[in-house]
């Protein structure tokens, strides 16, 4: 029992002053709770904004800077890479892949090349990869 | 020969249960029975907070028929020492040991881990003017706590009474048995969780006749803007931030509080998958089981039996009315001062019950409006009275002697 039990301990009686403090004193701490964390949170609301506002202007100066990578593109690109593409798989599905790719290598700075497009084996399902990889997972 | 085999009989109709119905006050027994076929049609039927109130029902069943020495009534009697634990464990049978679990307030913030791995704060986060229509709906458990005292219960039975309202089952658990935990009282544990879980399955009876009445057709109308996103870091930094604050002020709150940011945090974290899917299913439904089949068997006929149980029933739909109220109430409050932002239905899902009272307000709403969509906006205050149900918990232990 903490002090307040301890000092209310005498006095059991349910007389009306004993049950008007324990509603005004209960309504009043979790109120004063709640707004302390309301409070938080508020300000938790703020930096949050800020940071997010911080985020989009950087991301907008990062999309200018790569304007200009995008011009130096081509040079980079001089490495012909021809790509072995298996008979049936259209070119559009090629050049989305290769557009992926050439995205990729931008943003690490590696150089990537596609060499092969193969149509996937018919593999388990989601669920049933799901369940392998839950019931082999090491504890 | 024909006599030993008739006294063999008559020793075995002495000792069976049937006989035991017949003895004295053996009738209230089959009440008793009687009440936890009631509550299983209730459960299987019509659905009513199955996962608890069918192991309670069971529970009440197993501690009703006679001579099934499966609870002990007498070992938790209060002697000079408090209860006897070690005779609890040498002579107590299956749902005694159960019930260490409730009695040492073990089981409610275990579950309240499960509730924190489950729950979602970014509606509360975005939107941190929920946490006030969950502290405003907390007002049921006080004014049903003047209720309590005008029917003549104690300061501990009326405080018990009272956390009915908060509409939160482990926290009734919770606080009746600390409060109630020197004996000698005219009601228990048991009867405070038959009761809450009874008015929880009843919220969405309860509760929308209380939201109409108390708003208008223009008001339950309003579409309210959308919630900002949150982001990963709040989420993370929230269940602690609550954590030390609540901790802090209402020290007797952070068994419940501790417990459910700690599952929240395994949650939100994203690195602890394994205890989140344990806390989250597992332990939350062996918990589940065990709370509900030993707070079962301590509703023994002589608790329900008497009209001290019927006092508390009333004041429990009283507490739940009072909660809704004071909520939606508040929600008007909060409607005027934001010049029609926010819609009063929100406010009656201030009462815990997740994430039942949620989809009450959205219910309701959308019967005004049918494009509307409060659920989201509802979840704020719904989970924020989870958090004020415990602060309020910690508040009556503080306040009131045990």
């Amino acid at each position: 029992m903490n002090l307040l039990s301890s000092l209310l301990a005498e006095d059991v009686d349910m007389n009306f002053e004993y049950v008007a403090s324990v509603v005004i004193t209960g309504l009043t701490v979790v109120f004063l709770c709640l707004i302390i964390l309301v409070i938080i949170l508020f300000l938790f609301g703020l930096v949050s904004k800020a940071q997010r506002r911080y985020n989009e202007k950087s991301a907008e100066s990062n999309r200018t800077e790569k304007t200009t990578v995008d011009i130096a593109i081509p040079k980079v690109q001089e490495v012909k890479t021809v790509p072995d593409v298996e008979d049936g798989i259209e070119e559009e599905i090629v050049a989305v892949i290769t557009a992926a790719i050439v995205q990729v290598s931008e943003k690490s700075g590696k150089r990537l090349a596609l060499k092969s497009i193969k149509t996937a084996k018919p593999q388990r399902t989601a669920w049933a990869a799901a369940g392998l990889i839950d019931n082999t997972r090491p504890f | 020969m024909i006599d030993k085999f008739i006294d063999t009989l008559r020793d075995l109709a002495v000792t069976s249960g049937f006989a035991g119905f017949i003895a004295d006050g053996g009738w209230k027994s089959l009440i008793m029975i009687g009440i936890s076929f009631v509550f299983m049609y209730l459960a299987v039927s019509k659905g009513f907070e199955p996962l608890l109130l069918l192991p309670i029902a069971f529970g009440m069943l197993l501690t009703n028929l006679p001579f099934t020495e499966m609870y002990h009534p007498e070992l938790w009697k209060i002697t000079g020492e408090g209860i006897d634990f070690g005779k609890v464990l040498h002579e107590g049978g299956l749902l005694d040991i159960l019930y260490m679990g409730v009695k040492l307030q073990i089981y409610p913030p275990l579950i309240f881990l499960g509730i924190g791995a489950m729950t979602d704060f970014a509606p509360l986060i975005a939107n941190p003017k929920s946490f006030l229509l969950g502290a405003a709906a907390q007002g049921g458990i006080f004014f049903t706590f003047i209720g309590a005292a005008l029917l003549g219960f104690s300061a501990a039975e009326a405080g018990s009474i009272a956390i009915i309202g908060g509409a939160d089952g482990p926290t009734a658990i919770y606080v009746s048995s600390k409060l109630l935990s020197s004996g000698g009282f005219k009601i228990d544990t048991g009867t405070i969780a038959l009761a809450a879980y009874t008015y929880m399955a009843l919220v969405p009876i309860i509760q929308p006749p209380i939201m109409k009445g108390l708003t208008t057709k223009k008001e339950r109308s309003i579409v309210m803007g959308q919630l900002r996103p949150v982001s990963k870091t709040e989420k993370i930094i929230f269940p602690i931030a609550v954590t030390i604050v609540i901790s802090l002020l209402v020290p007797s709150a952070a068994p419940l509080v501790g417990m459910l940011m700690l599952g929240n945090l395994l949650k939100e974290s994203g690195v602890c998958d394994r205890l989140v899917k344990t806390a989250q299913n597992e332990l939350m439904n062996i918990i589940t089981i065990f709370l509900g089949i030993s707070v079962g068997a301590t509703t023994t006929a002589d608790k329900i039996v008497n009209k001290e149980f019927l006092g508390v029933i009333l004041l429990g739909v009283a507490a739940f009315c009072l909660g809704t109220a004071c909520g939606v109430l508040f929600g008007k409050l909060m409607c005027l001062i934001t010049k029609g932002k926010v819609n009063p239905l929100i406010g009656s899902a201030g009462v815990s019950a997740v994430p039942m009272a949620a989809r009450v307000s959205q219910k309701v709403g959308q019967q005004e409006n049918p494009t509307n969509y409060l659920l989201m906006h509802a979840m704020g205050p719904n989970v924020a009275g989870v958090i004020g149900s415990a602060v309020a918990a910690g508040v009556l232990l503080s306040i009131i002697p045990y």
